[in-house]
């Protein structure tokens, strides 16, 4: 928000004026004429020199000074000048530079993250992970980071609204309790539609709620969570769960289509990144098995990965259940496998030799195996995911009982009661039906007929446009609340207050509570701290309340929570599921539906930073083409690009297509969330896949007997890397297990490079990175961190399509092998900050230069643009303003830039500079200090967003940093070293794991 | 007989003459009146028209160039990686034009190829011209033109000086050494000429304006002494312009890391594929206003035959670069370099590349034959393809180069927009324009140096020595 200039209460003050003499007391003429004369009686002008009849000599210089100054002023004059006004009353805490971070905590399906919000003169700016939460360690998600995006977002509705017209609070809550009062005098029925509820606290308020409105029917819908999950879990253990992963204590790790290192859960690419990092070829790691349809991040990270159609997923559980049975693993009580055939099911492509090798892992490694089931994956598939589990005894994995989420067919049930008349009102409350509910028309049309409909959300979307009173809430950075997860309360904050006239979705609801007579607090904020001094805060505990919630606030969370019980396995379900495993066919092609990595179920189809970061597979940005693998796309004449007709079940969507390496024979991949009609940004990017999705809540992101044909004519892709052969060039490594044996020993130096030029010299620091690919696993946490660092614009499909994307840092991936089931390698790829780069020497204007730390610095306001340093650059992570990207953006959107870089305007070349605004505000602290800088102390923005710390930066010249040891693994090597240009980047090999033949294992 | 004798009776063999360099009976009086009327003559309709065409061209230009700089390079098809297209094309596409005129007036100057004499006036123009159009596009294709002066090491209050390792700036020195050289060179030779336009114009703006432009030219023996001088210099300074320039422009390539650029053959090729750029601009040129202006005594078919076997001679010099490209490609066993070269004969833009090579090295081949190179048909045909070629070379080299270097995770395809045709159609435009309007105000042909090659105006003995 803008600071707004305080009017001035008092009238001005009268100066007080003294005197030297009586005279000046008395303002006697003489007086005057003395006390204006500046010098004493006696001193001339200049040395006897008649003074000129006008100008004297001080009256003249005194006129030129003005004049200078007036000319320089209007010199000075800069276009876009603005006022800028310094706080005449300063908020405590708020030091103008000096960045505050508060802990909060955001809220994305089942799963709550800690963060830490940097704000910097009370604007939110950066987001992190809260470094005191034991699971993330600093570490958080992409959508995350980018998230903060929501916030500053134009297209948010800033009051209330109804009928097209805005509505103050009062009278908006007065509608709503008498919809409500009216239906409960009716007894009829009011249905609540909200996300899931992973807050204790909102729970307790639609119990509040319930018991003040018995007709209330509550709905937890998140449109791609899986449904397959959810009724998976609730037939082998009669509840909804939540599986999360300890990669930790993992040797053996089998994914069954989960995508479980796509970003998501940092807890679990920490963990991954740990096990990997070896620093001698004999360390212990881990193995990853991938069976799955797509190729997805945590299949391009796999060990061994075979294609299997989803449709198969199950059927190949239940045979490795048998096959475990038979190596001696206990079935638990009530399941039942006589039916399960043994060995590898029909048509499913794995070698006799891989399916041995996998049964023995698993068999072998037991408590310390762990099967993870897509969420896209049948309910079939999670059930004999579970039974995996249960007879391996698996220790690597947690199992929580969940809130139930609702499935398609509850919400089809919901949506025949509207078309029925049955609900008096509908509140739906961060949920968006009319687009990601598979019959939109016909629930638009049912929820016609429901007398009263009220939305509540960020931004006016589809379903806001069906309903009659719209309820702009706050963002989450705007918002008081808490998670639980398990053994551990995390707290949320707001980081800003509300910046229009927005509030807490909780407080609506309790104005509908106060409204309907029930007895609450002031506010949600005040709810939620009176709920926490009854069930959270210790009894007996020494320290006062509101010290302990502070504290609380302070760290993010509150570590004593009680853990909950285990939910237990019942194997009675399985005979029924294995049977329809084991006869379920995908038909000719089969489709699954996926969330899509930027958009997941389109609440971010609006953020541009994530519209713009590739997809960490296909590349694409903006976009969901149709995947399709390479022997489908031949067989039906597509290529890149070709349009192409989807028909599933009377349903055709024409998309463009991705010709897919790796992807399943016979499986088409589409990804969801995108095709929004609403939302400047998301409007018209891309397809709506939500109407393809089935109604059967079993599977219904797997649909089977899908047809694709060409449909003529083709779009351009807004892809950033479409080339992903190597074609033989030692750009990146990737070794076995054996190979890196091999290398340590026996790896031979290539010859010294020698250089006509004197070597650089760095007197005190030599910054320095390393980045580990076996650690990394493609998120692309690291481009959306930097992207919000450091303001790189973004600039929508059409320049993307013209490869003029501005990342500083991207990730390149390449292929090697077979175009059916490729070994991937993902490198991020970012500016060198090469010894002797190119770059510099190439630059007519020197506007591009190397810095005595070693940084290849960008002088922005030098230069003019000639690009030649781009082009000379062999990595080509110069990013250069074609257009002007950034002179349009006005607030909101302008609030989310870091004041700490410098905006680009067009015509200007940009690139990473290690995060030199983080270098400086280092070096800077610890002189305020007074002590060296210690290792790790700096920290660039992809460092700390990589989840599963890949990338390392230090100081080189500090023999002990950890970038200098690293520097000098047995995994080190350099990208185009032998161009000579010194690059400041170390990478370190990339690892699988893969079985070796005749049953060693090498774990 | 011993060929001394020879020399001494005068009995040369007739196919040893040089034969004279005009046809028919040309006078000094008969020339005045043929070239220096010109300018008081009304233009025929053709020239009208002709100007018409190449000032829409230009206006459709420059609009473009004004959109450009309004919006940003954006509005361009270059991308990352290909930051240089079109712009780089079409700046050494025309600095290559012009060293056809340097090379006419100073080298042959030097080496007393009297033939020259006829056509150097022309040449010369054309050198400016184009160096003019080539200017343009370093200035517009920065990203932020109205700051191109910071390219100039000139002392300023930013305290931040050029930077001398840069080849940008060397050319930034090549391109202005050589348009004021070869400015004033052009305009030294045009002194007697514009004295004798100014003596017989009856026009009194044009009197005046040609008084001013001849710099008092009086004929005196005393002047001719001195023009012969400064002309014998400034054709030596230019004659090392030739070779710089193009050199210069060459190292924006050649000292760089991309794979495709990094070749030290590049000046020589840069210089010679200039010359034969530049000649075939010559030829279709002349043929033109050899035709419209009536000026076929003065540039006879032997001009052009000779100027024909100088594009054959640089042909062959071309096709010899290409194949040491493709050696070095294979000798180097550097498989960046490698997988430049085969994209330029079988990649995305391998028809780039065979265009490149049909119209530079195959057609040309034509000109072996007489018949060829003293038909306009076979002769314009030919220095079309090679204009077009060596168009298409620039584009070989910056483009497919760029396109795919190092890492093939950053290759990507470049496709230009209508802005970067309309910005070529532009130069073309405002080049062309320049040439119609000197044709109308300034004479075509060198007068002065003419009458000094005219049968007869050589000192002679008429066959007797000086014994």
């Amino acid at each position: 928000m803008k600071t707004q200039i305080p009017p001035s209460p008092e009238p001005p003050v009268e100066i007080p004026r003294y005197w030297r003499t009586l005279g000046e007391r008395e303002e006697t003429p003489e007086a005057r004429k003395a006390a204006h004369d500046e010098f004493l009686p006696g001193a001339v002008d200049v040395a006897d020199l008649p003074a000129p009849s006008e100008f004297s000599r001080r009256g003249f210089l005194g006129l030129m000074g003005g004049a200078a100054a007036l000319a320089a002023t209007v010199a000075c004059d800069r276009k876009g000048q603005g006022t800028i006004v310094p706080y005449t009353r300063r908020p405590v805490e708020v030091i103008p530079g000096v960045a505050n971070y508060y802990a909060s905590a955001r809220q994305e399906g089942r799963r709550a993250y800690s963060v830490l919000v940097k704000t910097r003169e009370g604007r939110p700016i950066h987001i992190t992970g809260n470094d005191e939460h034991p699971g993330f360690k600093g570490k958080t998600s992409p959508r995350t980071i980018a998230d903060i995006m929501g916030l500053y977002d134009a297209d948010r509705l800033r009051a209330p609204k109804a009928e097209g017209r805005p509505l103050a609070w009062a009278e908006a809550d007065s509608r709503m309790t008498a919809a409500l009062a009216g239906a409960k005098a009716a007894g009829k029925p009011v249905l609540l539609i909200t996300g899931a509820v992973a807050s204790p606290s909102r729970k307790a308020l639609f119990a509040d709620l319930k018991a003040a409105l018995p007709t209330l029917e509550h709905l937890a819908w998140e449109p791609v969570r899986g449904d397959g999950a959810a009724e998976g879990a609730r037939a082998v253990f009669g509840t909804d769960v939540e599986v999360a992963p300890r990669l930790e204590k993992a040797k053996v790790v089998l994914s069954l289509g989960a995508d479980f290192l796509s970003g998501e859960d940092p807890e679990a690419l920490a963990a991954f990144g740990a096990k990997r990092r070896l620093s001698e070829p004999g360390q212990a790691t881990n193995r990853l098995w991938v069976l799955e349809g797509p190729l997805s991040i945590t299949g391009s990270n796999a060990d061994q990965r075979f294609p299997v159609r989803p449709s198969r997923i199950a059927a190949v559980a239940f045979a490795l259940a048998k096959a475990l049975q038979s190596r001696g693993l206990g079935l638990p009580a009530g399941a039942d496998l006589s039916a399960v055939p043994a060995g590898v099911p029909q048509g499913v492509d794995i070698p006799a030799e891989a399916w041995k090798n996998l049964v023995n892992d698993l068999a072998s490694a037991r408590r310390e195996a762990l099967v993870l089931c897509g969420a896209e994956m049948s309910a079939e598939a999670h059930q004999a995911a579970h039974l995996l589990n249960a007879m391996l005894g698996s220790q690597a994995l947690e199992l929580r009982a969940a809130e139930p989420l609702a499935t398609v067919k509850d919400l089809d049930a919901a949506m025949q009661g509207m078309a029925a008349g049955r609900y008096a009102a509908v509140l739906l409350w961060d949920v968006n039906p009319a687009y990601a509910f598979p019959r939109a028309q016909a629930w638009k049309d049912a929820l016609a007929k429901v007398p009263f409909r009220a939305w509540m959300g960020l931004a006016e979307d589809e379903t806001a446009a069906q309903c009659q009173l719209l309820l702009p809430v706050n963002h989450w950075l705007e918002s008081w609340n808490d998670f639980g997860s398990g053994e551990l309360f995390i707290l949320q904050q707001p980081a800003i207050g509300a910046l229009y006239d927005t509030r807490q979705g909780e407080d609506v609801l309790l104005a509908a509570l106060k409204g309907l007579g029930a007895a609450v607090p002031a506010d949600y904020h005040a709810y939620l701290k009176a709920r926490w001094q009854k069930e959270v805060y210790p009894a007996g505990s020494p320290v006062a309340f509101e010290r302990y919630f502070e504290v609380a606030l302070h760290d993010g969370l509150v570590k004593d929570g009680k853990a909950a019980p285990a939910p237990v396995f019942k194997g009675a379900t399985l005979a029924a599921a294995a049977k329809q495993a084991l006869a379920a066919q995908g038909g000719d092609l089969e489709l699954v539906l996926v969330p899509g990595f930027a958009t997941h179920d389109g609440r971010y189809a609006n953020n541009g930073w994530l519209m713009e970061t590739p997809d960490p597979v296909t590349k694409m940005t903006w976009d969901n083409p149709l995947l399709l693998s390479v022997a489908d796309a031949r067989r039906l004449k597509l290529n890149d690009g070709d349009l192409a007709t989807l028909t599933v079940d009377g349903t055709t969507l024409r998309v463009p297509v991705v010709l897919q390496p790796g992807q399943a024979k016979g499986v088409v991949t589409l990804a969801l969330g995108y095709g929004r009609t609403t939302g400047e940004m998301a409007a018209g990017k891309g397809v709506n896949a939500f109407p393809l999705m089935a109604l059967d809540p079993a599977a219904p992101n797997l649909r089977s007997g899908v047809q694709v044909a060409a449909a003529g004519g083709s779009k351009p892709l807004s892809r950033t890397q479409a080339h992903h052969r190597l074609d033989g060039r030692e750009i990146v490594q990737s070794w076995s297990l054996a190979e890196y044996a091999q290398e340590a020993r026996d790896r031979k130096k290539g010859p010294e490079l020698v250089t006509l030029y004197p070597d650089q010299e760095f007197p005190q620091h030599k910054w320095g990175m390393v980045i580990d690919l076996a650690a990394c696993v493609g998120c692309s946490g690291c481009m959306v961190g930097c992207q919000s660092e450091n303001n790189v614009a973004v600039v929508g499909p059409e320049q993307v399509t013209r490869g003029r994307e501005m990342h500083w840092i991207r990730l390149d991936s390449y292929y090697e092998g077979d175009v059916d089931n490729p070994k991937v390698v993902h490198q991020p790829m970012l500016c060198q900050h090469c010894d002797d780069a190119p770059c510099e020497n190439v630059c007519p204007v020197n506007a591009t230069n190397h810095s005595p730390e070693g940084l290849n610095q960008m002088v922005y306001n030098r230069c003019v643009g000639t690009r030649y340093c781009a082009n000379n650059c062999p990595y080509k992570v110069r990013r250069f303003n074609f257009l002007e990207y950034t002179a349009d953006k006005v607030e909101p959107e302008s609030l989310i830039y870091n004041p700490e870089v410098t905006v680009r305007p067009r015509g200007v070349m940009e690139k990473c500079t290690f995060c030199v605004q983080r270098i400086e505000d280092g070096k800077i602290r610890a002189k305020g200090e007074d002590r060296p800088l210690q290792d790790g102390e700096i920290t660039p923005a992809c460092a700390v967003s990589c989840p599963s710390d890949a990338i390392v930066f230090g100081d080189l010249k500090d023999p002990n940093s950890k970038v200098s040891q690293l520097v000098k693994a047995n995994r080190s090597f350099k990208v185009l070293e032998e161009l000579g240009v010194k690059p400041a980047i170390t990478y370190l090999a990339d690892l699988k794991n893969p079985a070796i033949e005749g049953g060693q294992h090498e774990l | 007989m011993s060929s001394d004798a020879a020399i001494r009776t005068g009995a040369i063999p007739e196919r040893l003459l040089e034969p004279p360099l005009t046809e028919g009976v040309v006078t000094p009086g008969s020339l005045d009146d043929q070239v220096l009327a010109f300018p008081d003559l009304r233009p025929p309709k053709q020239w009208y028209i002709g100007l018409a065409i190449t000032l829409t061209a230009l206006v459709i230009g420059f609009s473009f160039i004004g959109y450009t700089i309004a919006t940003g390079i954006g509005v361009w098809g270059n991308n990352s990686p290909v930051f240089w297209a079109f712009d780089i094309i079409n700046f050494v596409f025309w600095v290559g034009i012009g060293h056809a005129g340097t090379l006419i007036s100073a080298i042959l100057f030097l080496f007393r190829k009297r033939w020259r004499n006829a056509i150097a006036r022309f040449a010369e123009a054309m050198t400016i011209f184009a160096v003019m159009c080539a200017g343009i596009f370093p200035l517009i294709h920065v990203g932020r033109p109205w700051l191109a002066f910071w390219l100039f090491p000139y002392p300023n209050q930013r305290g931040v000086w050029t930077n001398f390792r840069s080849p940008l700036l060397w050319d930034v020195f090549a391109v202005s050494t050589y348009f004021s050289v070869s400015l004033m060179f052009w305009f030294l030779g045009l002194v007697p000429d514009i004295a004798s336009m100014r003596d017989r114009t009856t026009s009194k703006v044009r009197k005046t304006i040609y008084t001013v432009l001849s710099l008092g030219w009086r004929g005196a023996a005393s002047h001719w002494q001195h023009y012969e001088k400064a002309y014998l210099l400034l054709a030596g300074l230019a004659t090392g312009l030739v070779l710089s320039v193009h050199s210069v422009v060459s190292f924006d390539f050649a000292t760089s890391v991309v794979p495709g650029w990094h070749m030290t053959i590049f000046p020589p090729y840069f210089v010679a594929g200039a010359i034969f750029a530049g000649f075939s601009m010559v030829v279709i040129v002349l043929v033109v206003v050899r035709e419209t202006m009536q000026l076929k005594n003065l540039i006879t078919m032997r001009h052009l035959d000779v100027m024909n076997k100088v594009i054959l001679g640089m042909s062959c010099l071309m096709g010899y670069s290409y194949m040491m490209e493709g050696f070095t490609a294979w000798y180097s066993m550097n498989e960046y370099l490698h997988h430049t070269f085969m994209n330029i004969i079988s990649g995305t833009y391998g028809w780039a590349g065979w265009l490149t090579i049909s119209c530079n090295i195959f057609i040309p081949q034509l000109l072996w034959f007489k018949k060829c190179r003293t038909s306009y048909f076979w002769m314009i045909f030919v220095a079309l393809a090679v204009t077009v070629g060596m168009w298409f070379e620039r584009f070989v080299i910056i483009v497919i180069s760029l396109h795919q270097d190092y890492l093939p995770s950053a290759w990507r395809i470049y496709k230009p927009t209508m802005v970067d045709f309309g910005v070529l159609l532009g130069s073309f435009g405002l080049f062309f324009t320049l040439v119609l309007l000197f044709a109308r105000v300034l004479p075509v042909i060198a007068t002065t140096e003419v009458k000094a090659i005219l049968p007869g105006a050589q000192p002679s003995h008429h066959g007797d020595d000086h014994e």
